[in-house]
């Protein structure tokens, strides 16, 4: 196969430069993402569903805190298309403001976990003797249980933050912060990785020879050839972000219950849910589609960005 | 060998975050109106008037010689309720990652043969939507549909506990007539008997087995969702790398048929990275089984972790995490054997 390819080569048109058009890396793993249809569908399903929870309260203008006995527990209906709580509230209009929080703790939460993971990564990377520690470390880490550590970190924070930033806020700092500290684990390995083959290559060592400091080798040279594999990671992790604060939501030790987001409406849901199944349906079903959407993209992005997996 | 450390270190941190726990441990256990000579004999009987570093020396000498404390709620030591509660957790864990393992390899090995078909999309569909469907939501979502629609039917689940009343469980060291036998394997005999389907099958009561395996078909089907998912897709993406290998050409040319071609000769090698994952696993089941416990309202270690970091019961906090942590290190010791087992090219240096 590669004699062939080989004898062939000097008359296929990628040798001439006229003939086709220079892609940057972006531009040639944007190709590659366009192509892969479940990875657009993945992308233009959850731009709807950012752009429902972030214009739909506009649109639909339903109060998601009003409170109407007289309607309470309705199944859905062309008045309430996800129904109403046991109180009332309009689903649609809660499943629409919880979506906010959710996404937003999501972002936030992967942002925190890229920085640290990041950080980590290049440093034990390129630096051979933080290398075993940081990566013992990290081990360690991964090995920890999440969920009960979760659950420990959660009633150890959750009452000074409270104080502090208030019920919502607090509970937004909260949560953020500890998904964002206990997620950057399999970032670092990644970025590590890599890190360890680039410092190998050539115009790292150039780098090094006309005198750069390891810092701004770090910075200017090996991390813009990491950015791939950081945006896998974070993509990735913003669908683990969301699962894990439904998660906590849903145990009843992440938001509180009178502040919507899918967690909540279900952890709030789950006691109605054989007479009412809409209470749980819906936010159920939004969590699910924004984390198989995430999914999707995260995949389509990998086959783009990672240059072996192609064919 | 880095096993110790890591299992030092995780009983440190443990213990630190327990003693950072806001709150009172006497007035959580006892009630808010414990007067303070209660609880410093309270304090006193659980060494908690010692200072930190004594305690965890304290704790550190107990731990070996197989004494994990107290549970301050129930009054009882720590291996007893693990005893009686790990098996619960056990049975659960293992079922799930049975049927994950033989459902996900023969799933991947079929999407990966018929590669590209209606049948590998519609599989690859199916994984992707089962890691993406969170445990909780299909766990309340399979036991709405199981208990309340199809309640009259004859596939009706019951969507909690472990038995149903009425059904009883006897220890299978005394179905056997060794009610006399003591000692480590009587203690075996009744770790085991706490596996209901085990115990059913075993002592064959018939009864036992069927209700018990009922009763687990739900919480196991929740609970093998997601790791059967990644293993499909992971046997089938090791298996389409392992197939394009100029071995494989070599099988196919010396004349093999296409099975012997696939169980053989690509099987052995995409195998490997799937042992690594069955493995890995482990780490969510355990994640899992804390909401799958919760939902399907079975007494086992993560319902109990959950429980005692509410009521803030450090003992069991301790001594469950330890179990935990053991487990997970022990296992992926053994996935790392079974790697130079799998592999003659790794040998365990």
């Amino acid at each position: 196969m590669s004699v062939s390819a080989g004898a062939a080569s000097p008359s296929l048109p990628i040798n001439s430069p006229k003939t086709r058009k220079q892609r940057t890396l972006w531009g040639d793993a944007w190709v590659q993402f366009r192509r892969n249809r479940l990875a657009m569908f993945g992308l233009l399903l959850l731009l709807l569903i950012i752009l429902a929870v972030l214009l739909g309260p506009y649109i639909y203008r339903v109060d998601p805190k009003s409170i109407n006995i007289v309607e309470a527990s309705s199944p859905p209906s062309s008045a309430h298309p996800f129904g109403t709580d046991d109180l009332g509230r309009d689903m649609l209009a809660r499943c629409l403001y919880g979506g906010r929080i959710s996404l937003a703790v999501g972002f936030v939460a992967m942002l925190i976990a890229m920085v640290v993971g990041t950080t980590i990564g290049l440093l034990a990377g390129y630096l051979p003797r933080l290398d075993n520690l940081l990566m013992r470390f990290t081990d360690m880490m991964l090995t920890l249980p999440q969920v009960p550590l979760l659950l420990v970190a959660m009633s150890l924070f959750r009452d000074p933050l409270r104080m502090r930033f208030g019920l919502e806020m607090g509970a937004f700092v909260m949560v953020v912060t500890i998904i964002g500290i206990l997620g950057w684990m399999p970032t670092a390995r990644m970025v590590r990785g890599s890190v360890l083959s680039l410092k190998r290559k050539e115009f790292v060592e150039a780098a090094v020879n006309v005198g750069a400091r390891n810092g701004s080798i770090m910075t200017r040279h090996i991390l813009p050839n990491v950015f791939g594999i950081i945006t896998v990671a974070a993509t990735l992790e913003v669908a683990t972000a969301i699962l894990t604060e439904s998660t906590l939501s849903f145990l009843g030790v992440g938001f509180p219950p009178d502040v919507p987001t899918w967690g909540s409406l279900l952890y709030y849901g789950r006691n109605y849910m054989t007479q009412f199944p809409w209470m749980v349906l819906f936010p159920g079903l939004l969590i699910s589609l924004t984390i198989l959407a995430i999914n999707f993209m995260g995949d389509g992005l990998r086959d783009a960005l990672d240059p072996r997996q192609r064919q | 060998m880095l096993a110790i450390p890591v299992l030092l270190g995780i009983l440190f941190i443990t213990f630190i975050l327990n003693r950072l726990i806001p709150g009172d441990p006497c007035r959580a256990m006892l009630g808010e109106k414990a007067t303070d000579e209660v609880c410093d004999a309270f304090f006193k009987r659980y060494g908690l008037d010692q200072p930190p570093v004594i305690q965890f020396g304290y704790y550190l000498g107990r731990v070996v010689t197989g004494d994990l404390g107290d549970s301050m709620r129930f009054g009882r030591p720590v291996t007893d309720m693990l005893m009686e509660r790990l098996p619960v957790t056990i049975e659960l864990a293992l079922l799930s990652l049975l049927v994950a393992t033989v459902v996900g390899v023969i799933l991947g090995v079929i999407a990966a043969y018929w590669q590209n078909s209606p049948i590998d999309v519609f599989t690859m569909i199916f994984a992707n939507l089962g890691v993406s469907i969170p445990v909780f939501v299909l766990g309340l979502l399979s036991a709405y549909l199981f208990a309340v629609v199809l309640k009259e039917t004859p596939i009706a689940l019951p969507p909690s506990g472990r038995l149903t009343a009425g059904v009883r469980v006897e220890p299978i060291a005394v179905v056997w007539g060794q009610e006399t036998l003591a000692g480590p394997l009587r203690g075996f005999l009744d770790f085991l008997s706490q596996m209901y389907v085990i115990n059913g099958a075993l002592t064959l009561n018939w009864k036992l087995f069927s209700d018990a395996a009922r009763h687990l078909v739900l919480p196991v089907l929740v609970l093998s969702t997601i790791p059967m998912s990644v293993i499909a897709r992971m046997t089938r993406s090791s298996l389409l790398e392992v197939m394009t290998l100029d071995y494989m050409r070599t099988a196919r040319a010396k004349g093999l048929n296409e099975r012997s071609v696939v169980f053989r000769h690509a099987m052995r090698n995409a195998l490997l990275p799937v042992v690594t994952v069955v493995g890995l696993s482990l780490g969510g089941l355990l994640s899992g089984a804390v909401l799958t416990e919760t939902i399907f309202g079975l007494t086992g270690v993560g319902r109990t972790m959950f429980d005692a970091i509410s009521s803030r019961d450090y003992g069991v906090i301790q001594g469950f995490t330890l179990v935990i942590a053991f487990t997970y290190v022990v296992v992926n010791l053994l996935v790392d054997i079974s790697y130079a087992v799998l592999d003659p090219r790794i040998r365990l240096g």
